[in-house]
């Protein structure tokens, strides 16, 4: 038999919840330290249970729980601080971010990382900048941290990528330099702006195209059901007029 | 298990209701078969009855064995206000508890792209239609106040929106009864933020 281990107060973020039995549920996780859990909250779909309110996506939280195996334990739920109110379009580009994790994260393979930057994302995509750029740098950071990292800087020849150079991206090569006819085309200057992290809404239809393939790779057949939404919702600042999510 | 099949297959059955173990399965079976036999045979009556024809009211998918439910057929209520739901529980507590006049309908769910539940699944084609007709003239959102169902609220108003329709949403808050410093933060900042003027 496994062992028991127990974690203390853990921050950590719902990805999804569902009845688990008549009262329980399966709750999903990210978690600071552990990566993706899975646990069981139990009792949390009584009437009376003071968890419900807490365990809602987009709420920051402190967690206790105790594992042995795949499936863990919730035993305490303490919010970390209010949650991260988002409306409209911002709720479903969370609810993406949400599903993107819950397709491509295993559970339990400790990605510290991914977690600040999902913390991050939520806060802007609260705070209004532009939401199709903030996707795109969590997408990127989010293939970086399962070692699938895109090469963004380098062509395939070496050579370092100019801004005005025109690309052809070669998914798991990296880009083309000067590429002859049709594929995956972009100009270096959207590459160099998702390398340092800050593309803006001008470079994020090709780059958006790019992470759409990319991550296709790895998600599989499956359509993302957030995207289907998207398009249905207004963002709160009418800035971004097209779809930023991704499949 | 020494129970003869029958005996043990309406023990496995009665399972499948919510809260219902093998002990309590086990209680319902002998009192059903040893002390209530008329009973049982109403309850089973009852349930073959309602599984057959039991399916949903054609305007606002509430269940009802007929093509409309009692308060889609009723000419007392006010076809002008639409109240929209999440299950048909729902329906029945907000008719008991408030003197709503309006007519409901019931998504059965909420959007929840995670689990694969989108516009098709909750009727919201049906829902705009009937925002097309013209006899709608207010909505009322009465989702459940989770994140999905507030992402459910949304996408209904921005539908009502496009045709025009005033749009509510009922207030979240303090239980009545209730004592603030026992209110969950949530709970506490939607009651904080959804103030009204007192005079």
């Amino acid at each position: 038999m496994a062992s028991t281990e127990a974690f203390e107060d853990e921050a950590a973020y719902v990805l999804h919840r569902r009845a688990y039995g008549d009262t329980s549920a399966l709750v999903e996780l990210l978690t600071a330290t552990n990566g993706r859990v899975g646990l069981v909250a139990r009792g949390v779909q009584r009437r009376r249970s003071n968890q419900a309110a807490l365990l809602q996506p987009f709420q920051p939280l402190r967690i206790s729980w105790r594992s042995r195996g795949d499936l863990g334990t919730l035993t305490a739920t303490e919010p970390a601080s209010a949650a991260i109110a988002l409306t409209g379009r911002r709720m479903v580009a969370g609810f993406y971010a949400n599903e993107l994790m819950l397709r491509l994260l295993p559970r339990r393979q400790c990605q510290s990382l991914t977690f600040s930057r999902y913390a991050a994302l939520l806060e802007q995509l609260k705070s209004g900048g532009a939401i199709g750029p903030s996707l795109r740098v969590f997408e990127r950071d989010l293939l970086t941290d399962l070692g699938y990292g895109l090469m963004l800087k380098t062509d395939t020849d070496g050579n370092p990528v100019e801004a005005s150079t025109w690309y052809r991206y070669e998914l798991e090569r990296g880009p083309v330099a000067d590429p002859p006819g049709a594929g995956l085309r972009l100009p270096g200057q959207a590459l160099l702006a998702l390398a340092s992290g800050e593309p803006d809404t001008a470079d994020d239809p090709p780059l958006k195209r790019l992470m759409r393939s990319a991550l296709s790779l790895y998600l599989g057949e499956k359509p993302l059901k957030s995207r289907e939404l998207y398009a249905r919702y207004r963002d709160s600042r009418p800035v971004d007029g097209e779809d930023a999510t991704n499949e | 298990m020494s129970f003869s099949p029958a005996v043990q297959e309406l023990m496995e059955a009665l399972r499948c209701l919510p809260g219902v173990g093998p002990k309590s399965a086990q209680r319902m079976t002998f009192q059903l078969l040893q002390r209530d036999r008329a009973g049982a045979q109403r309850l089973a009556r009852a349930l073959s009855r309602a599984a057959e024809d039991v399916g949903e009211c054609v305007d606002c998918r509430t269940l009802a064995e007929s093509e409309y439910c009692p308060l889609c057929a009723s000419n007392e209520r006010d076809r002008a206000l639409l109240c929209i739901v999440e299950n048909p529980a729902d329906v029945h507590a907000l008719d008991e508890a408030t003197d709503y006049r309006g007519l409901f309908f019931v998504l059965k769910g909420r959007l929840s792209p995670l689990d694969g539940i989108g516009p098709a699944e909750l009727g919201l084609d049906r829902l705009e239609q009937r925002f097309a007709g013209g006899e709608v003239r207010e909505i009322i959102l009465a989702t459940n106040p989770t994140v999905e169902g507030e992402a459910t609220a949304q996408y209904v108003a921005e539908m009502a929106a496009e045709h025009g329709i005033g749009i509510s949403r009922i207030a979240h808050g303090v239980p009545v009864g209730g004592e603030l410093e026992h209110v969950d933060a949530g709970t506490l900042s939607h009651a904080f933020a959804g103030r009204r003027s007192y005079r």
